[in-house]
């Protein structure tokens, strides 16, 4: 069965392409911020640079980490679900499930070291970026050279590995449980759902308690922040299921045949859907819950009437990289699995195009649908950012919200929706260039 | 039991006039794969002209890589000919955009698969009702019932196609490509996933949309006794007509048939002397 895995590998490396840049994205960032761990590890390493990258390392390789750990297992949860029809054949042709398990699970494992693999020269790259940026900032001293050691080789393989086979097991075992009629069981995701959710909102109340703890205080609620995002990104199928019962009629009534095609197909595909909105709740809400979080403690110096300390300039580049970097790989991620989602529907597209839908039909459906799951991820990304800040702003300032306004948010929100609705249309659009007859011979 | 809609437009033909043309086909040729300098070019159809009466039931039939999907995709507007023209009901298909060709399909042209091609996310009422949706057209519950009634599947609206058989769902397949009481239904191989009882009742219906609905059916098949449904079969052998049998047999068309293949696995000429053409346009 591994020498099948294999196989299926080298005969079809495009349809692996999804989960290597998963792998490969994820497996960078882990490497890039952990190798700053190894370098302060160093021999020779003063103690305030050894501690700025640490803090880095830490607080970033915590949370990068847990954000590439949900992000590449979405991509490979997506990528596994389409794979039902081929699974299928192989059963009928006599694959057990134990051996389908190990061809997925294998498939993965490949594929994601492959990932990790190809990761280290770019990690390697931007950990020694990173570190110049610390260096040219003065938070590190100059002579102070990169090190990229076992703990960034090996968080990074690790990592990606983890959540690749990981992923990829559960997802081929809840595609057996479904055949063989059982109800899917989604025990694990509800109380991994309501762990994060638990955990999260947990370490956004700590929040409170930080006081004047200093600008590490940013760090739980941040944690926790990210923590609600996944968890919200668990519930998802239940909660868009719960915006169509609100938006359905209207858009029935009101968006025509394109309306109808996607109230009832999300409606079904609601659950395939979450897969696309892990990145994007974690994406709203990692951006958002930062970049507010910064604007409170810069208030708050400033308030103080203190010049910014060292630290304080160490924490703000580390927030800003931080997020620049960790938003960029969520936003990267979102288009990936969209792009990937997308282009598997290559059949349903050219079925609905059969049953007499309009290319311009399609695409408005597929618009529609953007527009439901950005409206979705957009408010649970801000719910989770918003108790990160709430603490975060009552601990530092005498008011509860803080006081930059909605701009911030307004352009988190608005790429989201800009990648979301360009990353759907585009693909809809390339996969509409095929005619609609080879599309549903192709599967076939 | 279906109520015929009123043609729309100027290409409807004119009332009264008995036996009209439901589908023309004059000198229509495909060929495949002449964009590749190293693929050699395939000619799916060969010029073909064929005209089919309004209320008739023909079956096509041909060699494996005869051409006859092509053929039907190609009258059907799914699949645009390189040269020659097409005409349902009156009115010439256009060489425009998909929408376009879209919107010419709907108001005229049914159209049902080997392989079903329903929406897996609707159920039976749904996928049914789907085109009529799709035109914006105004659903009748009790039209949608009727249709589904005349399927035999009035009990079955709320199941999804995974939850019915092959036959069950090829029956859907028919009554969405009835619902909005097109010309001409395309059917091709409808029953080649069947077995032998779900077959009988999937051609049982077409030809009952033939008789009493006057529509006319055109159907690909490879089975002889699919094809004794049939008022006349067409005979087609490297993307040409080369034969027609009215009121056929099972066994006159298996005859012919092996026939057929004999002549092109000897070698038979294959663009010599000209043949007739089968039926007069
Ligand atoms: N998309 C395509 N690209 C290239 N060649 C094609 C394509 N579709 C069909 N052909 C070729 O055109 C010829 C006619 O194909 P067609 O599918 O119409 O045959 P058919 O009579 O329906 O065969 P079957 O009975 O096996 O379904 C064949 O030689 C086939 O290989
Ligand atoms: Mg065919």
């Amino acid at each position: 069965m591994f020498s099948l895995a294999m196989r299926s590998i080298r005969q079809r490396p495009g349809r692996f392409a999804a989960t290597l840049l998963s792998a490969f994205l994820g497996a960078t960032i882990i490497m890039m911020f952990n190798s700053l761990l190894d370098t302060a590890g160093a021999d020779g390493v003063d103690d305030t640079s050894a501690e700025s990258l640490s803090t880095a390392a830490m607080v970033v390789g915590g949370y990068g980490s847990l954000l590439v750990f949900f992000a590449v297992a979405s991509t490979l949860t997506v990528a596994v679900r389409q794979r039902t029809d081929e699974i299928d054949l192989l059963r009928s042709t006599g694959a057990t499930p134990a051996q389908i398990t190990r061809m997925v699970v294998g498939e993965a494992a490949v594929v994601a070291l492959a990932g990790a693999l190809l990761a280290i020269v770019p990690g390697m790259v931007g950990g020694r970026i990173l570190l110049d940026m610390f260096q040219d900032s003065g938070q590190v001293a100059d002579d102070v050279d990169h090190v990229f050691g076992t703990v960034a080789l090996m968080s990074g393989i690790d990592i990606t590995l983890l959540a690749s086979v990981g992923a990829a097991f559960l997802a081929v075992r809840r595609a057996g449980r479904a055949r063989a009629g059982r109800a899917p069981r989604r025990r694990l995701r509800t109380w991994g759902g309501y762990a994060a959710l638990g955990l999260g909102a947990g370490l956004c109340l700590t929040g409170f308690a930080m006081g004047d703890a200093g600008p590490e205080a940013m760090a739980p609620p941040a944690y926790g922040a990210i923590l609600l995002s996944v968890g919200f990104a668990a519930f998802s199928p239940a909660l868009l299921g719960g915006l169509l019962r609100l938006a359905g009629g209207v858009l029935t009534a009101f968006g025509g045949g394109s309306g109808y095609l996607t109230v009832h197909g999300l409606r079904q595909r609601a659950a395939q859907l979450s897969g696309v909105l892990m990145p994007m709740v974690l994406f709203v809400g990692i951006s958002v819950a930062t970049l507010y979080m910064q604007s409170v403690e810069n208030d708050h110096i400033e308030a103080a009437g203190l010049t910014r300390s060292v630290d304080d300039k160490n924490l703000e580049t580390l927030n800003f990289v931080v997020v620049g970097i960790i938003a960029v790989f969520a936003c990267v991620m979102l288009v990936n699995t969209l792009y990937a989602a997308t282009s598997y529907r290559s059949r349903e597209f050219g079925q609905q195009r059969l049953a007499g839908a309009t290319p311009g039909q399609v695409l408005a459906g597929v618009g529609l649908e953007g527009l439901l799951l950005t409206v979705t991820g957009v408010f649970f990304g801000t719910l989770a950012a918003v108790a990160g800040i709430v603490p975060f702003t009552v601990a530092r300032t005498d008011h509860v919200l803080p006081e930059a306004g909605y701009g911030i948010w307004a352009a988190v929100a608005g790429v989201a929706a800009a990648a979301t609705l360009a990353t759907a249309l585009g693909t809809a659009r390339r996969v509409l260039r095929t005619p609609a007859v080879e599309t549903v011979a192709l599967a076939a | 039991m279906f109520g015929r809609n009123e043609r729309r437009g100027p290409a409807g033909p004119a009332a009264g006039s008995a036996p009209h043309e439901a589908l023309r086909l004059v000198k229509v040729t495909k060929v495949y794969g002449t964009g590749g300098a190293e693929e050699a070019a395939v000619t799916a159809l060969d010029g073909v002209t064929l005209s089919l009466p309004a209320g008739s039931f023909t079956a096509v039939m041909g060699p494996s890589g005869s051409g006859k999907s092509t053929l039907l995709q190609c009258a059907a507007g799914l699949d645009r000919p390189d040269s020659g023209v097409v005409m349902v009901d009156g009115a010439e298909m256009t060489a425009g955009s998909e929408t376009e060709l879209t919107k010419f399909r709907r108001e005229r042209i049914g159209f049902v698969f080997q392989q079903y091609n329903l929406l897996p996310t609707l159920n039976v009422a749904q996928n049914t009702v789907l085109p009529l949706k799709l035109a914006g057209r105004r659903v009748d519950r009790a039209r949608v019932r009727e249709v589904l009634a005349r399927v035999g599947l009035a009990d079955r609206m709320r199941h999804r196609p995974d939850q019915l058989s092959g036959g069950q769902r090829q029956r859907v397949a028919i009554a969405r490509a009835l619902v909005a009481a097109p010309s001409v239904v395309f059917a091709d191989e409808p029953t080649g996933a069947l077995d032998t009882r779900s077959a009988r009742d999937v051609l049982g219906l077409l030809q009952e949309t033939v008789r009493v609905d006057r529509r006319t059916v055109v159907m690909v098949t490879h089975d002889p006794v699919a094809a004794s449904y049939a008022d006349a079969v067409l005979f087609l052998a490297d993307g040409r007509l080369v034969g027609q049998m009215n009121a056929p047999t099972a066994d006159a068309v298996a005859e012919r048939m092996t026939h057929l293949g004999d002549m092109y696995e000897a070698g038979a000429p294959q663009s010599g002397a000209p043949r007739t053409a089968p039926m007069g346009a």
